[in-house]
C-alpha cells in the first residue's frame, strides 16, 4: 500500500534547514509534489524565491526553485509572475512536457513575445532587446513543432512572433510544400492585420516559391500583386510566353485572368506596360484604318473606340513577320494583353449574361403598373429596378416596350433613367459611346437635347467603361470642360471618377478641381466623390487638400462628397489612414464625422481589424448625429466583409436599437457584409426588420435582404421564397409608405440582379479585395441622400459563371457535373400570370438543351437559341404573337428531343447534372462542382468558376465552340447607326426571317 | 544490515552520548550530518517506498527527528523546533499505520501545542487540537496545553503562572518560562484599552513585575508609545487608533454617474 504525504509541510520545514544539501533535497521533493501542495506552498515562496535569488547556491538549485515558484505562481493564476520564473529555470523548463503548466506557460511565452516583436517593429526599433531566455524558449518551441512534423503550429507561431527566418524553414523543410505555402497565403491574409509586415510575409513566400523547382506561378503572380510589383509579374508572363510549350501559355492567360478579377487597375496596367515587346514587330500601326470592324460603323465613334480593336488587327499586322518564335510571342502577347486590359474578360462575361439572361419581365410589368403615376419616386425605383436587373445583360427591352411610360421621368428622373442604360450596356466597351450617341452633350452645336439627359448619358458612359476607361477618358474630359452646366458637370464628374477609377491621373484630377471650385452644389457633390473615385486608395497628399476645401465651402452637399471622397483615398491602406481618420472622426462638422466613418470602413475593409470595430461601435453608440451614428454601423459592414459569419452576431444588438437610424445601418451592415452568401443568421436577423415600424428601415432592410440572397433558390432556403412574395406584397399594398414600397422595388431589382446570372460579391476568388466592388457598394451606400448612386451597386456585380477557354481564347463545347440536385441551384421559376394565354413564357431548360444539340448542325442550334432569347424579349410587342408561338413550341419539342424525353414530373429528381460550357454556377454550387475525367479538354487550374483556361488533349479535332461571337462585332456588318445599334447588334445574329422588325431607335422627350 | 543504516545507527548512537553529556554543540553538528543521511533513504517522507528495511528507516528516522525536537527545545531554539517538528510530523500522521506508536508521540505534540500558546498563534493551536483523536486528548501532556488554553482565554492569568508547577514533562519548562512573557504581553494589550493611566505601583502589580525598574525596562523595549510620568503611566497616545474609514462618497458617485451614462447609451 502507497503511503501518501498529506502535507508538504515537512519538506517546506526542511527549506530553512541551515544545511544546502537539505534545501535541495526539499526543493526537488516539493517540485514533484507542487500539483498536489501548491496551496500549501504558496505561503512559502517567499522563502523560495529567496533561495533562487540567493547567490551562494549552484545554478541547478536556483534553477529548481524558480521552477517551483513558476508552477506555484501559475497554479495561482499569475501567468506574468509565473512566466518571467520560467525563465529564470531556464534548461529546466521543458517544452516537451505534456502538462497544462507547460502548455499555458508557453503559450503565454509565445504572446509575450509576439507582443514585444511587434512593439518593437511598430516603434521602429531594432536595437530593443528581447529576453534572451524568452527568445530561447520560444524558438526551442519552434524547433520542436519543425522537428514533430507540426508545420502548420511552427508557421503560426512564426508569423506571430514575426519571425521570417523560422518561417522560411518552416516552409522548406515541410514535406508539401506547395500545400503548406497555401496555407500561409491563407493565413497571412486572414491572420496578419498589419498590412506592412503581411507584405514582408508575402515577399517572402514569393521567394520561397521561386526556389521551388516546379514554381507556382499562380499563387507567386497572386502574392506580386499584392506587393504591387508589376515587374515579377511581367517577367513571369513573358517567361511563359515566350516559352514553346502551349501549355504555359496557357498558364500565363490563366494568370493573366485570375489577375484580372481582382480589379486592380493600375496594377494590370502597370503589367501589360511591362511586357516588351516583339523584337521583330515593326512599330505598332498606329491607326489601321480605324480597324475592319468599327469602320463601318459610326465616325465619331472611331477614334476612340476603336482603340480597343487595335489588339485583333495589330496581331493580323505581326503575323506576317519572319521570326516563328517571336510570331508566337507577339500573337501570344497580344491575347495576353486584351486579358489584362479587362477587355477579354468583359467581352466573354458579356455574352455569357447575355446569352442566359434569365430576368422576368413580369416583374417589372407587375410593378410598373401597380406603382402609382404621380408617384415619382416610385416610379424612378422601378427603373432602377429595371436597369440593375438587367445589368450588364444589353437587354433593354423593357424600356424599348415603355417609352410613353418612361417619358413621365423629368429633371433628376431623367437623369437616372438615361444613366440607367450604362447599367445595361454595363460592359459594352466598344459600342458603349455609341449606344449613348443620342444622349450624349453634341460638343458645341449647342444640341436640343435636355441637360439632365445629356448629364445622365455622361455618367452612363462612366458607368459602362467604370474601371476600364482608358477609352473614354478623353471624351469625358472634354465633356467636362466644354460644359458649365452643373446638371452635365455632375455627370460627367461621376462617369470620369468611373471610368478613371484608382488611376490618380493628376491632368483628370485638376480637371475636375476646377469644377469643384465653382463651388456649385450640384456638381461639386459629383466632383468630391469623383476626387475619391479617381484616387482611390492611393492615400496622397491630395485628400488634405479636400479636407480643407470641405471646411471652407457652405454647401452640405460638397462637404458629404468630399467627405466621401477622403474615404476612398485611404482605401485600403489600414494603419497609414489613421492619422486621417482621427482627424476626420474629431472635426465639428457631422458630416465630416460621417466621413470619418466611411474612412475607417474603406481603409479596414475586409480586415475585421478589432481596433476598427471598436472605434466603430464606439460612435454608433456615443455620437450625436443619427447620420453618424447610421454611417458608423453600416461601416461594420465594410470591416467584416472577409468573415460574413461575424456580421450578424456583432449588430444583432444594435439591430434591436431604439434609434431607427441604427437599425437601419446594422440591416445595411448585414447586407454589405454577408452580400450573396444566403447566411442562415443574417436572414434571421433581417426579417423582422422588414416589417419594422418606421419606414425607411423597412426599406434599408429589404435592400439588405435582396442583397444577402441574390442567387439563392428557393429549394436551398424557403425564406426566399417567403421574401419574394413579402416583396410583391408590398409592391402592390396601395397603402404602404413610399419609401418601403421604393425599398421593395430596388430589392426586387437586386434580387434578380443582371439576369439572375451575378451575385455581390467583395472578395475574389482568390480572398482579394475587389476594389471596385468595394467602392461601388460604398458610394451605393450613399443613396440615402442621392438616388442616382444606386447604379453604383452595379460595380459590385459578379457574373457566376464557369467560362472554359481554349487556346485560342474561344469558348469550346466541354462538359462538366454539378454534383448536386439540379434544383437546388435554379433560376426562379418565371412568375406566371393567369389570365392572359400569351403570357411569356421563358425557356427553363436550356442548359440540358445543349447535352445533345451538338449534333445537330451549329448554324441551327444557334438560330433557335437567338429565338427563344426573342421570344423572352419581344414578348408584347405586335406581330411577335405568331413568331414566338412557333418558336416556344419549337423550343419544347426540342427539350424533349435533347434529353430523350425521360423526365416525367413523378420521377425522381436526377441528383447530379451535367453543365456546360459557359455555365452559370452560383457559389453555393461551387463546392459541387466536378470535373470529367476523360473528356477532351481538361482545365489549366481546378477552379470551379470563373475563367478557366482548358487544355486540349485532341487538338488535331475540330473543336465546337459554345458561345458565339461576340454580339458587338457582328454589329458593324449590319451598321446600325442609332442608339439601337448595340441592341440590334447584340440581336443580329439571330436569323432575322422570323423576327418582327427591330423596334426604331427611340429617344425619349419629356 | 543495510550499510546505510548502519551508518546512521552508529552516528545516531554518536549523537545519544553527545545528548547524554549535554554537549549540545556536537549534537547540532551531528544532526544536521544525520538530516543528510536521511535525504538518502528512499523509504521515508514523502516518498514512502516500499524498501525491505522500511519500517526499521522509519523508526530510526522518526528516533532521529524526536530527538532533535527536544534537542531544540534544551537549546531554546524556538525556529529550530518548528522547523524539525514539522519534518517529524509525517511520522505521527501519515506513517501511523505503519509504525508501532512512540512513546514521545504526545509529549512532542503537547510541546507544539505549548509552543503555538507561547506564540499566541491560538488559530494554529486549535487547528493541531482538530486534528487529534479523543484518546490523545486524554492525554496528560496534551490535557495540560488544552487547560493552559482555557485559562489564557478566561484571563485567569495567574493559573497560567502556576500551572508551571505541574508540568507533566520536565521539557516543558522552557515554554512555561516563555509563556510568562506572552502573559504580560496580554495584559499589557488589555490595559491600554481599559485605563487612560495607572499609577506605576498598580502597572507593576498589573504586569507582575516585582520592581519598578523591570517596568520601567519593559515599557521602553516593548511599548515605547507610553509615557512615564508623575508617578502614572499614560496609555493615552497609543489609543489614537486610526479614524474608522472614510466613506468613499466622491469615488461612488463618480460610478454611479458613469453607469447613467453607459444605460443611455444602452441601443
Amino acid at each position: 500500500m502507497a503511503t501518501m504525504v498529506s502535507s508538504a509541510g515537512g519538506l517546506l520545514a526542511m527549506l530553512n534547514e541551515t544545511h544546502p544539501l537539505l534545501k535541495l533535497h526539499a526543493l526537488s521533493n516539493l517540485n514533484n509534489l507542487v500539483d498536489n501542495f501548491w496551496p500549501e506552498i504558496s505561503t512559502s515562496v517567499p522563502v523560495i524565491e529567496s533561495l533562487y535569488e540567493d547567490e551562494e547556491f549552484d545554478q541547478h538549485q536556483r534553477q529548481l526553485a524558480a521552477l517551483l515558484v513558476s508552477k506555484v505562481f501559475y497554479y495561482l493564476g499569475e501567468l506574468n509572475d509565473s512566466l518571467s520564473y520560467a525563465l529564470g529555470a531556464a534548461s529546466l523548463f521543458d517544452v516537451s512536457e505534456d502538462s497544462d503548466y507547460v502548455h499555458t506557460l508557453l503559450a503565454k511565452a509565445i504572446d509575450e513575445y509576439a507582443n514585444f516583436k511587434s512593439k518593437a517593429a511598430e516603434s521602429n526599433d531594432d536595437t530593443t532587446n528581447v529576453d534572451p531566455r524568452l527568445e530561447a524558449i520560444v524558438e526551442r518551441m519552434l524547433n520542436k513543432c519543425i522537428l514533430d512534423g507540426k508545420y502548420q503550429q511552427a508557421m503560426g507561431i512564426a508569423i506571430e512572433c514575426r519571425r521570417l527566418d523560422k518561417l522560411e524553414e518552416a516552409i522548406t523543410k515541410s514535406d508539401n510544400v506547395h500545400g503548406t505555402l497555401s496555407y500561409c497565403i491563407n493565413v497571412s491574409h486572414s491572420f496578419v492585420n498589419l498590412r506592412e509586415y503581411r507584405r514582408e510575409v508575402l515577399r517572402l513566400l514569393v521567394k520561397v516559391y521561386q526556389k521551388l523547382p516546379s514554381p507556382d506561378y499562380l499563387s507567386i503572380c497572386q502574392c506580386l500583386m499584392f506587393l504591387d510589383e508589376p515587374e515579377g509579374v511581367a517577367s513571369i508572363l513573358e517567361k511563359l510566353l515566350r516559352s514553346e510549350n502551349k501549355d504555359d501559355a496557357l498558364l500565363a492567360f490563366q494568370i493573366a485572368f485570375d489577375l484580372v478579377e481582382n480589379e486592380h487597375q493600375a496594377f494590370l496596367l502597370n503589367v501589360r506596360d511591362r511586357l516588351s515587346t516583339p523584337n521583330t514587330q515593326p512599330a505598332e500601326p498606329e491607326q489601321p484604318k480605324s480597324g475592319e470592324a468599327d469602320s463601318g460603323q459610326n465616325e465619331s465613334a472611331a477614334p476612340d473606340d476603336a482603340q480597343m480593336t487595335d489588339g485583333s488587327s495589330a496581331s493580323t499586322v505581326s503575323t506576317r513577320e519572319a521570326d516563328p518564335s517571336e510570331v508566337l510571342y507577339s500573337e501570344r502577347l497580344m491575347k495576353i494583353k486584351g486579358i489584362l486590359s479587362g477587355e477579354t474578360s468583359i467581352q466573354l462575361t458579356l455574352q455569357f449574361l447575355y446569352s442566359h439572361n434569365k430576368s422576368d419581365l413580369l416583374i417589372l410589368k407587375t410593378i410598373k403598373q401597380s406603382v402609382e403615376m404621380r408617384n415619382s419616386v416610385c416610379h424612378s425605383a422601378t427603373i432602377y429596378a429595371n436597369a440593375i436587373m438587367h445589368a450588364g445583360t444589353t437587354v433593354d427591352t423593357f424600356l424599348r416596350e415603355n417609352l410613353d411610360w418612361l417619358s413621365r421621368a423629368t429633371n433628376w428622373a431623367k437623369f437616372s433613367a438615361t444613366a440607367g442604360l450604362g447599367v445595361i450596356h454595363r460592359g459594352h466597351l466598344q459600342q458603349g459611346r455609341s449606344l449613348m450617341a443620342p444622349y450624349l452633350p453634341q460638343g458645341g452645336a449647342g444640341g436640343g437635347g435636355s441637360p439632365y439627359s445629356e448629364g445622365g448619358a455622361l455618367y452612363a458612359l462612366g458607368l459602362i467603361h467604370a474601371n476600364h476607361g482608358e477609352g473614354i477618358k478623353q471624351f469625358l474630359r472634354d465633356s467636362l470642360r466644354s460644359t458649365n452646366v452643373e446638371v452635365i458637370q455632375h455627370g460627367a464628374c461621376l462617369g470620369l471618377g468611373l471610368a478613371a477609377l484608382g488611376t490618380a491621373d493628376e491632368d483628370i484630377y485638376d480637371d475636375i478641381k476646377s469644377v469643384l471650385y465653382t463651388d456649385s452644389a450640384v456638381a461639386g457633390e459629383a466632383a468630391g466623390i469623383s476626387m475619391g473615385l479617381l484616387m482611390v486608395g492611393t492615400a496622397s497628399e491630395k485628400a488634405s487638400e479636400m479636407l480643407t476645401y470641405a471646411h471652407e465651402t457652405q454647401h452640405e452637399k460638397i462637404i458629404r462628397g468630399l467627405a466621401l471622397g477622403i474615404a476612398l483615398t485611404v482605401y485600403g491602406r489600414e494603419e497609414e489612414a489613421d492619422t486621417l481618420i482621427e482627424q476626420m472622426t474629431r472635426d465639428q462638422d457631422p458630416i465630416l464625422r460621417y466621413g470619418g466613418m466611411y474612412a475607417l470602413a474603406l481603409a479596414y475593409s475586409g480586415t475585421a481589424n478589432n481596433k476598427a470595430i471598436r472605434q466603430l461601435l464606439h460612435f454608433a453608440v456615443s455620437d450625436v448625429s443619427d447620420d453618424v451614428r447610421r454611417t458608423a454601423v453600416l461601416a461594420l459592414g465594410f470591416v467584416l466583409y472577409s468573415e460574413p459569419e461575424q456580421t450578424p452576431r456583432i449588430v444583432s444588438l444594435l439591430s434591436e436599437s431604439y434609434n431607427p437610424h441604427v437599425r437601419y445601418g446594422a440591416a445595411l451592415a448585414v447586407g454589405i457584409s454577408c452580400a450573396g452568401t444566403g447566411l442562415s443568421e443574417a436572414i434571421s436577423l433581417l426579417e423582422p426588420l422588414t416589417s419594422d415600424v418606421v419606414d425607411f428601415v423597412r426599406q434599408g432592410a429589404l435592400i439588405a435582404m435582396a442583397m444577402v440572397m441574390v442567387q439563392i433558390s428557393e429549394a436551398s432556403d424557403s425564406r426566399v421564397g417567403t421574401f419574394r412574395r413579402q416583396l410583391e406584397k408590398i409592391i402592390l399594398d396601395k397603402h404602404e409608405d413610399t419609401m418601403s414600397k421604393m425599398g421593395a422595388i430596388l430589392a426586387s431589382g437586386i434580387l434578380d440582379a443582371g439576369g439572375r446570372n451575378v451575385t455581390i460579391r467583395l472578395l475574389s476568388k482568390t480572398k482579394h479585395d475587389k476594389i471596385t466592388a468595394v467602392v461601388g457598394l460604398a458610394v451605393f451606400s450613399q443613396f440615402w441622400y442621392w438616388y442616382p448612386l444606386i447604379y453604383f451597386i452595379s460595380l459590385s456585380f459578379s457574373p457566376t459563371a464557369f467560362i472554359g477557354l481554349n487556346y485560342d481564347l474561344k469558348v469550346p463545347k466541354f462538359e462538366f457535373l454539378s454534383h448536386a440536385r439540379p434544383s437546388l441551384f435554379e433560376y426562379p421559376k418565371p412568375t406566371m400570370v393567369p389570365t392572359t394565354t400569351s403570357a411569356v413564357k421563358l425557356p427553363t431548360a436550356v442548359l440540358s438543351t445543349s447535352a445533345k444539340a451538338k449534333a445537330r448542325a451549329k448554324k441551327e442550334a444557334e438560330q433557335k437559341a437567338n429565338a427563344e432569347k426573342s421570344s423572352g424579349a419581344e414578348s408584347s410587342s405586335t406581330g411577335a404573337s405568331t413568331g414566338k408561338g412557333k418558336s416556344s413550341t419549337e423550343k419544347d419539342g426540342d427539350t424533349m428531343q435533347v434529353d430523350g424525353a425521360p423526365e416525367k414530373k413523378s420521377e425522381p429528381e436526377p441528383s447530379f447534372e451535367i453543365l456546360t460550357n459557359p455555365a452559370r454556377v452560383v457559389p453555393a454550387q461551387e463546392k459541387c462542382i466536378k470535373f470529367l475525367e476523360e473528356g477532351r479538354y481538361v482545365p489549366v487550374k481546378l477552379a470551379p468558376s470563373g475563367f478557366v483556361l482548358l487544355r486540349d488533349l485532341r487538338p488535331t479535332e475540330p473543336e465546337v465552340l459554345s458561345l458565339t461571337d461576340t454580339p458587338s462585332s457582328t454589329t458593324s456588318t449590319t451598321g446600325g447607326v442609332s442608339a439601337a445599334a448595340g441592341q440590334q447588334g447584340s440581336a443580329s445574329a439571330m436569323a432575322v426571317d422570323e423576327e418582327p422588325q427591330p423596334p426604331q431607335p427611340f429617344e425619349f422627350n419629356s | 544490515m543495510d550499510p546505510k543504516l548502519t551508518e546512521v545507527s552508529q552516528f545516531f548512537d554518536r549523537f545519544k552520548a553527545a545528548f547524554v553529556r549535554k554537549d549540545f554543540d556536537t549534537c547540532t553538528k551531528l544532526l544536521s550530518e544525520l538530516k543528510v543521511k536521511l535525504t538518502e533513504f528512499r523509504s521515508l517522507p514523502p516518498l514512502f517506498e516500499d524498501t525491505p528495511n522500511a519500517v526499521h528507516e522509519l523508526t530510526l528516522a522518526r528516533d532521529i527527528y524526536e530527538h532533535a525536537v527536544v534537542l531544540s527545545v534544551k537549546d531554546e531554539d524556538q525556529d529550530a523546533f518548528e522547523r524539525d517538528f514539522f519534518q517529524l510530523k509525517p511520522y505521527y500522521t501519515d506513517a501511523r499505520n505503519r509504525l508501532p506508536p512512540s512513546p514521545q508521540e504526545y509529549p512532542i505534540l503537547g510541546l507544539n501545542l505549548l509552543r503555538l500558546l507561547v506564540q499566541n498563534r491560538i488559530a494554529e493551536f486549535h487547528t493541531e487540537l482538530e486534528l487529534l483523536s479523543s484518546i490523545a486528548l486524554e492525554n496528560p501532556c496534551i490535557k495540560h496545553a488544552v487547560e493552559l488554553e482555557q485559562s489564557f482565554m478566561e484571563g485567569a492569568y495567574n493559573r497560567v503562572l502556576s500551572a508551571r508547577q505541574t508540568v507533566p514533562h520536565e521539557t516543558y519548562v522552557y515554554f512555561m518560562d516563555l509563556l510568562a512573557k506572552t502573559v504580560r504581553d496580554e495584559i499589557a494589550g488589555c490595559s491600554e484599552k481599559a485605563y487612560d493611566y495607572l499609577s506605576i505601583s498598580d502597572a507593576r502589580q498589573m504586569l507582575l513585575f516585582t520592581s519598578d525598574q523591570e517596568l520601567l525596562k519593559y515599557s521602553e523595549e516593548e511599548h515605547p508609545e507610553w509615557e512615564i510620568k508623575n508617578g502614572f503611566v499614560y496609555f493615552q497616545k497609543a489609543k489614537e487608533t486610526t479614524p474608522c474609514k472614510e466613506i468613499p462618497s466622491l469615488q461612488l458617485i463618480n460610478q454611479t454617474l458613469s453607469y447613467a451614462r453607459e444605460l443611455e447609451r444602452i441601443v
